[in-house]
């Protein structure tokens, strides 16, 4: 048998671990939640520290990825089971139905149009929509697409079929059941990333109260050319360019009270960022960032807050800050307390840096392998100091996000990390 | 690259056409991995723009050299549209930055050349901004739109001074100096603080204008032998300097001189093989 | 992928160009008159065959492509359909299968470009795409075969540096199968760790933690220990180095490598003139207090300052350096809760620091100039009077910081656990940083108190100062040796900030550690791990195979000017034995930098050449 590994997560980390493999001849099964590789990189705008466009970046590596004569890219699937250990592990993997032949769909999105059904956009924070049919962005890989078998009224009801009327290539098919895999693996490698915090319960930021208030994964893709708004910054409650911008962070991190004591190592840098990209777009935007203390500790990131202050006119306020609102302009208004006095401005826009946590279906995935996490849900590395990745599972690695707090960088060199780690495990195991 | 909004008028070569019935001929080169790409997006979000540009693909922006430009100016083309990734998100790492040092002079030797420098566009477009491309195709096929047809065709002197100026952009001192200041740019750094003007700038400027009017002179010399005081009144450029300039082509031997007694000198430029 | 044989297509037989316009469905079809378009293609110079197809990347489509090469004897192949940046290889796949060498076939948009962008405009849009494939033909006409050069990589790895990066990089490579060649200068492998008393986050030793990787990396058949030795020179590229390292009384050693892995490690800024250090007794670097603490040679302690970015963060350096503040918390946890066990001998140490007992990594010259200085001022000054302190039960530690970087899980717990141990914050602000001072014999800190808006001052018996790292000496030599840049704060430069952080813009050079920058152990050892799997993909597969879009230097033109070999981003120009320039194919990403640039115009872009370019351009141009 040929040597293979399994990844489980396409993000930055799982793509980055995929490609070192196959470029080394093994064979990659990389298994992805979602309808497309990707992960929340294609979601962001640009990446600090030197805000290069994220999507064209990451495009490449994709395309790369899924096209690899190496690479089998299962996406829209999970791993249900497991067995056997190191060098010759059995997966199984469950492919969910697209309802789309994914060989003979081109993408071209003629079936779009004519869906009358339309849900918030996961990919968009929920700012747009999408069709019952769609796929989840534009540069999505593969470009084919997927109905959502939630809400496409064909399959809840059994009426339309509009979509595969307008298919000419016939892809459609709402005949396509789910399809369990059983799969043979060396190693595997777990890059499953993390999730955005839900801000609602903590009412002190008034999220999902007043308009005015976005988390900063909404606001990434509201700044974004291809978005919902197609880049326009604007306001939930009259559609309005904000000029005046609050950013503030450690909102649910470094907060034992809701369960997250921890801090999220990439939040004082991405609202730095956030905040650069307002200016960027046009030269009135003010911003005004509150933090604890800023973690920008990275290579060039010190610089980079630097030039925030310098050639952005980004203002730092050291303080912790709570949200209000001018009911008559919903107006955002921060109360903060610098130097012991309790102070309050009014913003147009207040943006939030919230806590990133664990994906839930991590853990389910942890004990499906057998793996420890922490007890903030993050997989737990065996040898702390010197083998992060290495897990208590011989033959099971860890990259990215769902190791612990980790920006692009750092994702990306675990995720090598891992491949190397996983190609030296099956030649000790000698196997598979 | 934001341009200063002046006239458009001011070119008196280029007469403005009548509004609907001029439609551009607008090459772009785009790089594979931003612009190209941005247009894709552009595309599949249907964003519609005109119809006058005309794309070619290259791996990278830096491939264009001044003198594709020019030499395309001289074939007839009303516009140019170069297309890069933003400074710092290059695919070649430092590719852009060479580019946007090269269009420097090409827009220094279109301006001598006298082609409005408006007809070179150099704008970044990321892999992202589907929209951008087409807000900038529509803005600078106006651009051309008002600003009317390339008149090479039609004009024998815009002919010559846009063939100096491609001769110039060939020529080893522009090129080298360009070079060298490509060098300098490439120890510039990735976080985004470009290098100060260098003095290597300056100079590049003043040989700019040289090697300008030397291939001026060798252009106009072609197919008649020419005084130094007819060359300076066709290009406008004070005897003395003219000149000057003939005593470096004199001495590269790229000029010969015929002084029959009597009458003043005049130069002919020395053809080498068939093609000059 | 067993590929039918490529037939040889003479590069001087007339072109026979077939042409395939799709519809893409409607999405084409739709909004661009395909049957007249491909009707028009028929009438362009050298095109002997055009055709519409439903969809060309169809496999009916592909069939037709391939009749075509074999009906018609097509030498080059032109698709007017979608986006190369997805289907290119498809079509080139198709012409390789039917003999045709892929660097024969062009694309041209006519979905994304035109199509989609003009569907209100159907008759402009149709007047459009054929001018898009007639320029698409020219261009055809000019294409050449090219073959793709493989160049076999030697399978044996070098890594410089022998701390926990190098080690690691070693080790992985070792254990992936290939033999590494492992350089160290020192007589000792470990590296700056060796300086270090215990651990953050398991706060165990640090030489007992990194013993087994050592014990391990000795053990191993594959790795090539070269202690006390340095690489002297380094010639040649990816897959073919030649390498030839120094060791102190011992020959050369000339060895060719395939790979090589930079980790060379980082030392600590001495903070010369800032806050007291050399001039008054008991101020230290957070190093020097680790060697302190794993001497066991503290001296009795009361109030001990921690005073973070000494130096850095735009004061010395304009970087942060990213692991003292946890450093300085791990040891200002170890005081409060370990101190007894710290504690030296009172009678061989007594309590003042003026020598520290420096294991041999802590840089030399640090030492010397701190012995010189010491020297001088005894000399000048005479007996320094000695400070009295009792033996203390309570220890006050104040750490004075900017911002506290302790990111990420453990970190963050770590920086509450502190301050649950009485270790007080105290922030300042860079324009108003702490002093140190004597009152009489006592050492003192003053600050300004933020919140009071006050000065305040306090009497302390250690001053501890977080300077940050900084890179080795020798950087600069190394860099100009492996030709791999520096970026402006000294480091090492990866290739990009975000998607290659392990690799040099060079291939075949990758880099890791804290040679490129501020890191602790798990970190430089994840690096490393990293850079190992970079490495090991060409080792793996044995060659390197540059797609043909490289660049060619004409030896006849090239006058060795080196102005390609100065401004290519990857460093794959080089000079030969003539003094020319040649590309190093292997290397050569295809950017056409140096072609652009080339004074004596002597470097040609494969399949992108100026003629091709210029007649694709100017295919538009011509009076119809
Ligand atoms: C607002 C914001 C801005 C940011 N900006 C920057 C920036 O500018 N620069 C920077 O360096 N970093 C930035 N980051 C951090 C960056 O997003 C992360 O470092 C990076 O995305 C982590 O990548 P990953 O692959 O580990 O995880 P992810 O990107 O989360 O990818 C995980 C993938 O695994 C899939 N998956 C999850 N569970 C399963 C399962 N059970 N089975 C199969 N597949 C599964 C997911 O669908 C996803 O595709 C930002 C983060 C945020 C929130
Ligand atoms: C005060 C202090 C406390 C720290 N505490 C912790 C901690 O608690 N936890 C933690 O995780 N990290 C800690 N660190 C960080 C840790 O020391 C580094 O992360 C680690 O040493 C990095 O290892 P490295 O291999 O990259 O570099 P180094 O350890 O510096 O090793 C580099 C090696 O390369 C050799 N070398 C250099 N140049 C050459 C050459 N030209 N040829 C051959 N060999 C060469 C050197 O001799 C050395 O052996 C601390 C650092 C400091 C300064
Ligand atoms: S069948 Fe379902 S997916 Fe298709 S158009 Fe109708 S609702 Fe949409
Ligand atoms: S990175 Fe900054 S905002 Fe995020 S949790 Fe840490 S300190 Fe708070
Ligand atoms: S002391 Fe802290 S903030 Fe200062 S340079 Fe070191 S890690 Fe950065
Ligand atoms: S720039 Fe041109 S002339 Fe100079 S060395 Fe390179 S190829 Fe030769
Ligand atoms: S084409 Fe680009 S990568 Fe290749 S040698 Fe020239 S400058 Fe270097």
């Amino acid at each position: 048998m040929e040597k293979s590994v399994m990844v489980i997560g396409g993000g930055i980390a799982g793509i980055q671990a995929s490609l070192d493999l196959a470029d080394k001849g093994i064979i990659v099964h990389l298994v992805e939640k979602s309808p497309s590789i990707g992960g929340r990189m294609a979601q962001l705008d640009k990446t600090f520290p030197t805000n290069d466009c994220s999507i064209c970046i990451l495009a490449p590596k994709m395309a790369d990825c899924f096209s690899h004569p190496n690479t089998n890219v299962i996406t829209y699937a999970e791993v249900v089971g497991v067995e056997g250990k190191v060098g010759a592990f059995k997966v199984k993997v469950l492919k969910k139905a697209r309802f789309v032949d994914e060989t003979m769909c081109t993408g071209c999105g003629e079936c779009l149009e004519k869906c009358p059904v339309k849900v918030p956009s996961e990919f968009e924070m929920g700012l747009s929509n999408r069709k019952a049919i769609y796929t989840p962005f534009m540069q999505a890989v593969p470009r084919v697409m997927t109905i959502d078998k939630e809400n496409c009224i064909m399959i809840t009801k059994g009426k339309c079929g509009n979509c595969k009327k307008a298919c000419k290539r016939e892809a459609i098919d709402f005949e396509m059941k789910d399809q369990m895999l059983e799969i043979e693996v060396g190693s595997i490698i777990v890059a499953t990333g993390f999730d955005s915090w839900n801000p609602t319960t903590s009412t002190e930021y008034g999220y999902g109260r007043y308009p005015n208030v976005y988390t900063a994964m909404e606001y990434e893709r509201m700044i974004n050319a291809a978005g919902p708004t197609h880049g326009h910054i604007e306001r939930r409650s009259d559609k309005k360019r904000p000029t005046k911008l609050a950013f503030i962070q450690c909102v649910g991190s470094r907060n034992p009270q809701v369960g997250h004591p921890y801090c999220c190592a990439v939040c004082c840098m991405h609202s730095t960022k956030e905040a650069m990209l307002a200016r960027e777009h046009h030269d009135d935007m003010e911003s005004t960032i509150f933090y604890k203390d800023m973690r920008a500790c990275a290579k060039g990131f010190w610089e980079y807050i630097e030039r925030a202050k310098r050639d952005y006119g980004v203002r730092y306020l050291n303080s912790d800050a709570t949200v209000q609102e001018n009911p008559e302009n919903h107006n955002p208004i921060v109360v903060y307390d610098v130097g012991g006095r309790q102070q309050s401005e009014e913003f147009d826009m207040v943006v939030l840096a919230t806590a990133l946590i664990p994906r839930k279906e991590t853990l389910e995935l942890a004990k499906i392998l057998g793996l420890k996490a922490d007890e903030f849900g993050f997989l737990e590395s065996s040898d702390r100091i010197l083998g992060m990745g290495r897990t208590n599972v011989p033959g099971v690695f860890l990259a990215g996000y769902a190791a612990g707090p980790a920006d692009i960088p750092e994702s990306v060199a675990q995720g090598s990390s891992a491949a190397a780690k996983a190609v030296e495990a099956m030649a000790l195991a000698g196997g598979a | 690259m934001a341009e200063p909004q002046h006239t458009i008028h001011e070119k008196k070569d280029e007469p403005r056409a009548a509004a609907g019935e001029f439609e551009p001929k607008i090459i772009g080169f785009l790089c594979n991995w931003c612009s190209y790409a941005g247009a894709d997006l552009c595309g599949v979000s249907r964003y519609q723009y005109p119809t006058n540009v005309r794309p070619v693909r290259v791996m990278c922006s830096t491939r264009i050299s001044p003198h594709l430009v020019l030499d395309i100016f001289k074939a007839g083309a009303d516009g140019i549209l170069l297309g890069g990734c933003h400074l710092n998100d290059c695919h070649y790492i430092s590719g852009n930055f060479y580019t946007e040092k090269r269009v420097r002079l090409m827009l220094k030797l279109l301006e001598d050349a006298g082609v409005d420098p408006k007809r070179l566009r150099l704008e970044w477009v990321s892999a992202s901004e589907g929209e951008k491309f087409s807000k900038v195709v529509t803005e600078f096929t106006e651009t051309i739109r008002n600003l009317g047809p390339n008149q090479v065709k039609k004009d024998a002197a815009l002919r010559s001074k846009i063939a100096a100026a491609d001769e110039a952009s060939d020529t080893f001192r522009l090129r080298a100096l360009v070079g060298k200041e490509l060098g300098l740019e490439k120890t510039g750094n990735v976080y985004g603080n470009k290098l100060e003007q260098t003095e290597l700038e300056k100079l590049i400027d003043i040989a700019t204008k040289e090697e300008f009017e030397r291939s001026l002179i060798l252009e106009l010399s072609k197919d008649k032998a020419r005084s130094v005081k007819e060359l300076g009144k066709i290009m406008e450029v004070p005897t003395d300097r003219v000149l000057r300039h003939i005593v470096v082509l004199r001495q590269k031997n790229m000029l010969s001189m015929d002084h029959p007694e009597g009458f003043t000198p005049t130069y002919k430029t020395i053809i080498i093989g068939g093609e000059q | 992928m067993t590929m039918a044989e490529t037939k040889k297509t003479d590069p001087n037989e007339k072109p026979r160009i077939g042409v395939y316009v799709c519809h893409c469905g409607s999405n084409i079809g739709g909004f661009v008159d395909v049957p007249s378009v491909a009707e028009y293609a028929k009438t362009l110079p050298d095109v002997v065959y055009a055709t519409d197809n439903l969809y060309t990347c169809a496999e009916d489509g592909l069939t037709s492509i391939r009749e075509g090469i074999r009906k018609h004897n097509l030498n080059r192949v032109v698709v007017a359909s979608c986006t190369p940046r997805t289907h290119a290889p498809l079509f080139q796949t198709t012409c390789e299968s039917a003999g045709l060498n892929k660097y024969l076939f062009t694309f041209v948009n006519i979905r994304e470009h035109c199509s989609w962008v003009h569907m209100k405009e159907k008759e402009k849009a149709t007047l459009k795409a054929r001018d898009l494939i007639k320029m698409g033909v020219a261009r055809a006409r000019l294409l050449m075969p090219q073959e793709e050069e493989k160049v076999d990589v030697e399978p044996t790895g070098l890594v410089i540096g022998g701390g926990v990066s190098g080690m690691t990089a070693a080790l992985s490579l070792a254990d992936m199968g290939f033999p590494v060649h492992l350089v160290e200068k020192e007589g000792e492998l470990g590296g700056f760790v060796r300086n270090l008393n215990n651990l953050y986050v398991t706060e165990k030793s640090a030489t007992e933690t990194i013993k087994p990787l050592i014990e391990k990396v000795k053990a191993s058949k594959n790795v090539k220990l070269h202690l006390n030795s340095q690489v002297k020179s380094v010639e040649g590229f990816i897959g073919n180095y030649d390498v030839v390292m120094a060791s102190k009384g011992a020959e050369d050693i000339k060895t060719k490598v395939g790979t090589i892995v930079v980790a060379t490690g980082a030392l600590e800024f001495v903070p010369e003139g800032l806050y007291g250090y050399n001039q008054y007794p008991n101020i230290v670097t957070l190093t020097e207090f680790e060697i302190l603490c794993k001497k066991k040679s503290l001296p009795s302690l009361k109030n001990v300052a921690f005073i973070q970015c000494v130096g850095s963060r735009g004061q010395k350096v304009s970087y942060c350096s990213r692991i003292c503040c946890n450093v300085a918390i791990k040891n200002a946890i170890n005081i409060v809760d370990n101190y007894e066990n710290m504690l030296g001998l009172a009678e061989k140490n007594g309590t003042i620091i003026d020598t520290v007992p420096v294991e041999k990594k802590v840089p030399d010259e640090i030492l010397e100039r701190r012995r010189r200085r010491r020297g001088r001022e005894r000399g000048e000054e005479g007996e320094a009077e000695e400070v009295k302190l009792g033996p203390s039960e309570k220890i006050e530690v104040t750490v004075f910081n900017r911002d506290v970087m302790a990111y990420g899980v453990e970190h963050e717990l770590t920086y509450n656990k502190a301050r649950e141990h009485r270790v007080k914050f105290v922030r300042y602000t860079p324009e108003n940083p702490p002093k140190v001072f004597m009152e009489g014999n006592q050492l003192m800190v003053s600050y300004f108190h933020e919140t009071l808006k006050l000065d305040r001052s306090m009497p302390v018996d250690m001053v501890v100062l977080s300077t940050p790292m900084v890179p080795q000496l020798d950087t600069r030599e190394m860099s100009q040796m492996l030709k791999v840049p520096q970026g402006q704060d000294g480091w090492f430069l990866e290739a990009h900030v975000k998607l290659r952080p392990v690799d040099f813009a060079t291939d075949g050079i990758y880099v890791c550690g804290t040679c490129k920058g501020p890191a602790d152990i798990t970190e430089a050892a994840t690096q490393a791990a990293a850079a190992a799997s970079r490495a090991a993909i060409p080792m793996a597969k044995g060659y390197v195979q540059a797609e043909a879009l490289t660049s060619v230097v004409d030896d006849i033109k090239c006058s060795g000017c080196g102005t390609c070999i100065q401004v290519c981003p990857y460093g794959a120009m080089r000079k030969n034995d003539k003094g020319l320039a040649e590309t190093i194919v292997a290397a050569c990403k295809g950017c056409g930098c140096c072609g652009a640039t080339c004074p004596e115009m002597a470097i040609t872009m494969t399949n992108y050449t100026d003629a091709q370019l210029l007649a694709e351009a100017k295919a538009t141009l011509e009076e119809v």
